[in-house]
């Protein structure tokens, strides 16, 4: 059987930029630009860079009963999110093994979007309405959920880096209204001209779209969700008004590297079919303070509380650019060689490199002089115990190895968190 | 990415399986990874290279090329004991990417058995090869 490759609104741009396309979740995608993936990656940390994303999917979750539903199938405790609000969490099945990651986003009570991972629109319309039918077996009481799946329906862009608010400004209709009050993790407008939403957010032509400050490098940015025929015009408009700033077109590689040193997850390969616990990612679970217990019930919650069959998933940095490959050939042995696990995801991140032992980044101020970044391999790896930070390791694929140390963090001087006032221009 | 017939593969040179080149002068090899190799590589951050005076069998792991994107052995194509490394490499990996067959050479051998050139493909054969 064949099956067809998919493409977004913006393939043939990419294949005209020249671009090195590779197959990612069954879209055709550009892995880098003429430009090369080191400069794309630096472009994030120095000014910004986009990112077509529309190979994601999104789901809407819309009635009375979608809370409820979502309260039971996402990770996150959504209770306390307000409208405008988004969250990080995970769609588990009940052996508490991830589904996909998922950001849940709230537009009103009975009014959500579950933006997930490329090609997995499908899977989760589907395992929410099969949940969904568990419970009204033994509840006739909870509402009722509308689950529309938009997959391919729907574009996305992000921009993502310190000038991201800047580039994006004169392409706003009041952008000042718009750019008030956004904290991370926050959204506004609507990409749907006939919700009342869509008024929240325009651009100069008319187009409503809706921007979340959130994103997938660790950086400050968005992520745009616009009509897929709306998606190639915004793209070019970015590139054009990002000019004075050198914005830069980049590709998954750089997505990549970025998400890897801001200690972000892959989805089906840093978190996947085993259990979601034990990972630096534990603001995604619904910890209640004693950490032995959650507060809410949820699918998966049991096994995830079950300590049979538990790995502990880690960050890692490495002494210098040097890496394995990603992936169960690659090895994690301790200082003993005994093999402790395997290598989830290994790359370089471009921007960093040691000083006296300490990771500084590009854009960590006061650099040191001479200080050059010469790159340092980072990712995770899953191994059979818990290992503190500052644990030396050996990462082994065939007969090459690299040293690495369990670290808590790896690019400092983020700026994803930072106040968006931090990145406004002052004339607006 | 490049298409096949837009790679530079010179006519002078010899290329091994593993899309290594080498060029020939007297009983001194040069090697480095053809234009074929660089552009499926991708942008290369890192050149491991052997040290002088360090010797290998045909086939022999010799080193490796880092790119963003993947790891890739050397493998020495010829047999011979290495007289120079490109020390250029060090500072400016991204010369393989640039000129691989100029400035991004990566070693030159004193070349063991001559006749070994033999089992290498000319410019035509490897093109054969890697349309499949």
């Amino acid at each position: 059987m064949e099956t067809t490759i998919k493409t977004t609104p913006l393939n043939q741009w990419h294949r005209s930029r020249g671009a090195n396309m590779a197959n990612f979740g069954g879209f055709d995608m550009p892995l880098w630009y003429d430009t090369g993936v080191k400069a794309e990656h630096l472009a994030v940390i120095q000014s910004a860079g986009i990112f077509d994303t529309s190979h994601m999917a999104s789901v809407l979750v819309n009635g009375p009963g979608a809370l409820p539903l979502l309260q039971y199938c996402h990770t996150r405790d959504l209770s306390p999110l307000a409208n405008g609000r988004c969250v990080y969490g995970a769609i588990l099945d009940e052996k508490g093994h991830v589904i996909d990651d998922a950001i849940v986003y709230r537009f009103q009570a009975d009014q959500y979007m579950v933006c997930v991972n490329a090609g997995m629109g499908t899977a989760v319309a589907q395992h929410l309405k099969s949940q969904l039918a568990v419970i009204q077996k033994t509840d006739d009481t909870h509402g009722t959920v509308d689950i529309r799946d938009l997959s391919e329906k729907l574009g996305k862009v992000d921009i993502q880096g310190k000038n991201a608010a800047k580039i994006l400004q004169p392409l706003l209709d009041n952008p000042k209204a718009i750019f008030e009050k956004m904290p991370y993790f926050s959204f506004k407008g609507h990409f749907d001209d006939n919700n009342p939403l869509a008024d929240g957010v325009r651009l100069k032509d008319g187009t409503p779209i809706l921007l979340s400050r959130s994103g997938y490098t660790g950086e400050f940015g968005f992520e745009i969700f616009i009509k897929t025929d709306a998606v190639v015009a915004l793209w070019e408009s970015i590139l054009t008004a990002g000019e004075p700033f050198d914005v830069v077109a980049c590709g998954l590689g750089a997505r990549d590297s970025l998400r890897a040193g801001a200690v972000l997850p892959l989805s089906h390969q840093d978190v996947g079919p085993w259990k979601f616990i034990n990972h630096p990612w534990m603001f995604a679970l619904p910890l209640a303070p004693d950490n032995g217990s959650f507060t809410k019930p949820f699918l998966g919650d049991k096994a995830l509380l079950d300590p049979k069959d538990t790995f502990y998933t880690l960050p890692f940095a490495g002494e210098n650019l040097r890496k394995v490959g990603s992936g169960p050939d690659s090895q994690v042995l301790d200082k003993n060689g005994e093999v402790l696990g395997i290598v989830l995801t290994c790359a370089t991140d471009m921007a960093i490199g040691r000083h006296d032992g300490t990771i500084l980044s590009i854009a960590s101020p006061d650099l040191p002089r001479g200080f050059k970044a010469r790159g340092i391999s980072c990712g995770f790896i899953r191994v059979d115990r818990p290992l503190e930070v500052g644990t030396p390791l050996v990462l082994r694929e065939k007969k090459r190895k690299i040293n690495v140390t369990v670290v808590s963090d790896v690019r400092p001087h983020r700026t994803a968190r930072r106040k968006i006032t931090d990145f406004l221009d002052t004339k607006i | 990415m490049k298409e096949i017939n837009e790679l530079n593969l010179p006519e002078n040179l010899k290329y091994s399986k593993d899309h290594e080149w080498v060029g020939v002068e007297g009983d001194v090899a040069t090697i480095g990874i053809n234009d074929y190799a660089q552009d499926q590589l991708g942008e290369v951050v890192f050149v491991e290279v052997p040290e002088v005076g360090d010797t290998f069998d045909a086939e022999d792991e010799f080193g490796t090329v880092e790119s963003v994107k993947a790891v890739s052995e050397l493998y020495c194509p010829i047999a011979g004991e290495v007289v120079a490394i490109n020390e250029d490499l060090e500072d400016a990996p991204e010369l393989v990417n640039e000129s691989p067959y100029e400035k991004g050479w990566i070693m030159k051998i004193k070349v063991a058995d001559a006749s070994e050139l033999d089992n290498l493909m000319d410019k035509a054969a490897y093109f054969e090869m890697l349309k499949g």
